[in-house]
């Protein structure tokens, strides 16, 4: 199925927390400053329903996502107010992908962990977390996966300051 | 570097007698925690993982990753998109030629650029090739961890030769930044394609020694066979990819079920097949399957080489991309299947000369994560042959 296919899919079966989509579009020609947008087309959900929605995805008959190929959180801009978290899901029966964003407030960054549907996101989660600072509520193991256990900060946010030492080690 | 875990009881041991002159003796020894790794040649990299073992029994194992953690996607925020490329060289760095790969053809969906068709096809022998040199390091180190020393120092040979042939072509043996956005770095010197023609004849006969002497070797079938067992469900669940999700008895390439390139006119050409695991020689899923899959890939990649020969054109090598390159607002995921699974690039651009984010989904990284599930329960002497049998390589785990 392709992008449309799969979105009236969940529109019928009314999948939890399903905000809209986001399509790639051409540029305005009455509008100069418009330029667009390329590449994917994206499933917006509400993140505080994104394991409910992951479930129904993977249990439908007609859409059968079996695997989560990627979990992954965006930075957009140092003064955005929210971060993206991105999910690629993959039906090996069907051939499709659908991919999936939702927006989180950088002010309380927390949903609930999607473990529970697929155990492919709980390594993504946990660098999910320790590299933009977001909790995963409920994951069965919620440690520093790259980082060390005593690393401060979340390294992948745009306002990230760089470490002037670590353990007496200067960084600078 | 052993310890016993202070959680558990002393030791005990329960003797019952059973009648005259036979006894049970049942030893309960305290749980070892052993340090397997970070330095230690079977984990192929630096890579730890804390292994719980009662007797020879291993009960928990909890992989540590993060010593070669280079920050790869935090640079991709920071340099250039043209810049970026010598870095995908360095997360998978037996398979280069298709990492560079999956960075440019995401940056190309970004594009919209079209790739001329001699590139397209170089590309392919290159990346085809690759695959043979990595499988042939993940075969030949598999049989080393399990103590067959042999049948590394032939893969080792033929991967020489591959080498070569790249270092012909683009002037590196292991970091290639060869297939770039737009196209390729420059055309192949003359009688390279010959060369690589040349190679094919040979490797055909090479890959025959290897199955004599190491895949179908009844030791070495009994040291794989029915151990590391992962289930069709499990594959599915944990994400895997690639040699671990056909090795499982699934059928699933995305050459053939997400063509990207020009791999669907390859496969409807009937040029080349996917192996599937069949659980010939043990349980469906187990170590010896998932190195079978990989032994028949090679073949096939040979077969997919050859087409491209056969069918090369003259032309451009690089479509029209300027020196400074400026990327269209917009965001795309690309998946390419590498030796060793799914290798994702998911890339963010506000129509600027960086981009806002390069997310790298590597394989060795989500196929590592089932290792939690299938060592438990499983012999010391049989967690090295489990963990090669993932074939890992830990710059992309850790990237």
């Amino acid at each position: 199925m392709d992008f449309q296919g799969i979105h009236d899919r969940l529109v019928a079966i009314g999948a939890p927390g399903l905000l809209g989509v986001d399509l790639p579009r051409k540029p305005d020609p009455k509008n100069k400053k418009d330029k667009g947008r390329a590449g994917d087309a994206f499933a917006l959900v509400d993140a505080h329903k994104l394991a409910d929605f992951l479930e129904v995805c993977r249990d439908d008959d007609r859409l059968k996502f079996e695997q989560l190929v990627d979990l992954s959180a965006t930075d957009p801009a140092k003064d955005a107010a929210e971060l993206w978290i991105n999910v690629q899901l993959l039906s090996l029966k069907f051939r499709h992908r659908l991919a999936i964003k939702c927006l989180l407030p950088k002010s309380a960054p927390s949903l609930p962990s999607t473990v529970r549907v697929y155990r492919a996101s709980q390594w993504h989660e946990r660098e999910c977390a320790e590299m933009f600072g977001i909790t995963f509520v409920g994951h069965p193991d919620p440690r520093n996966i790259l980082l060390p256990d005593d690393w401060v900060g979340s390294p992948m946010r745009k306002d990230y300051e760089f470490p002037k030492e670590y353990h007496g080690i200067s960084c600078e | 570097m052993t310890r016993e875990t202070q959680t558990t009881p002393a030791a005990t041991t329960r003797v019952q007698r059973l009648g005259p002159g036979e006894v049970s003796v049942d030893i309960r020894t305290p749980d070892l925690e052993v340090n397997f790794g970070p330095q230690h040649p079977a984990t192929h990299g630096v890579m730890r993982i804390l292994m719980r073992a009662d007797g020879e029994l291993v009960t928990g194992a909890q992989p540590h990753l993060g010593y070669l953690h280079r920050c790869a996607e935090k640079i991709g925020e920071n340099v250039e998109w043209l810049q970026y490329l010598p870095y995908t060289d360095r997360y998978d760095y037996l398979a280069s030629m298709n990492n560079n790969l999956g960075y440019s053809l995401a940056v190309e969906a970004l594009l919209g650029v079209e790739i001329p068709r001699r590139a397209t096809l170089i590309r392919i022998i290159c990346a085809e090739l690759n695959r043979i040199g990595s499988h042939l390091v993940a075969f030949g180190t598999y049989g080393l961890d399990i103590g067959a020393f042999t049948p590394f120092l032939y893969t080792f040979r033929e991967r020489e030769w591959m080498m070569a042939l790249f270092e012909k072509i683009c002037g590196a043996r292991l970091t290639y930044s060869y297939i770039r956005i737009g196209g390729l770095f420059n055309d192949a010197p003359p009688g390279w394609f010959e060369e690589v023609g040349r190679f094919c004849d040979v490797f055909e006969q090479k890959w025959q020694e290897y199955v004599d002497l190491l895949l179908v070797n009844q030791i070495y079938v009994k040291r794989t066979a029915n151990i590391g067992i992962i289930s069709r469900e499990m594959a599915l669940d944990f994400g895997l990819t690639g040699p671990m999700v056909r090795g499982s008895g699934i059928d699933w390439d995305l050459r053939r079920d997400m063509p990207y390139m020009c791999y669907d006119e390859i496969w409807r050409s009937g040029a080349f097949k996917i192996p599937v695991a069949r659980g010939e020689m043990g349980a469906l899923g187990d170590c010896w399957d998932r190195s079978w899959v990989r032994v028949m890939e090679m073949i096939e990649s040979i077969k997919i080489v050859r087409w491209c020969l056969d069918n090369m054109v003259e032309g451009p090598v690089i479509a029209d991309i300027p020196k400074t390159l400026k990327v269209p607002v917009g965001e795309a995921y690309v998946g390419i299947e590498n030796p060793r699974g799914e290798l994702g690039h998911y890339v963010v651009s506000d129509g600027g000369k960086v981009s806002i984010r390069t997310r790298v989904r590597g394989p060795s990284f989500c196929n590592l994560a089932v290792l939690e599930d299938i060592l438990p329960g499983s012999l010391v002497g049989d967690a090295i042959a489990i963990i090669g049998s993932t074939d890992i390589v830990v710059g992309e785990t850790d990237r």
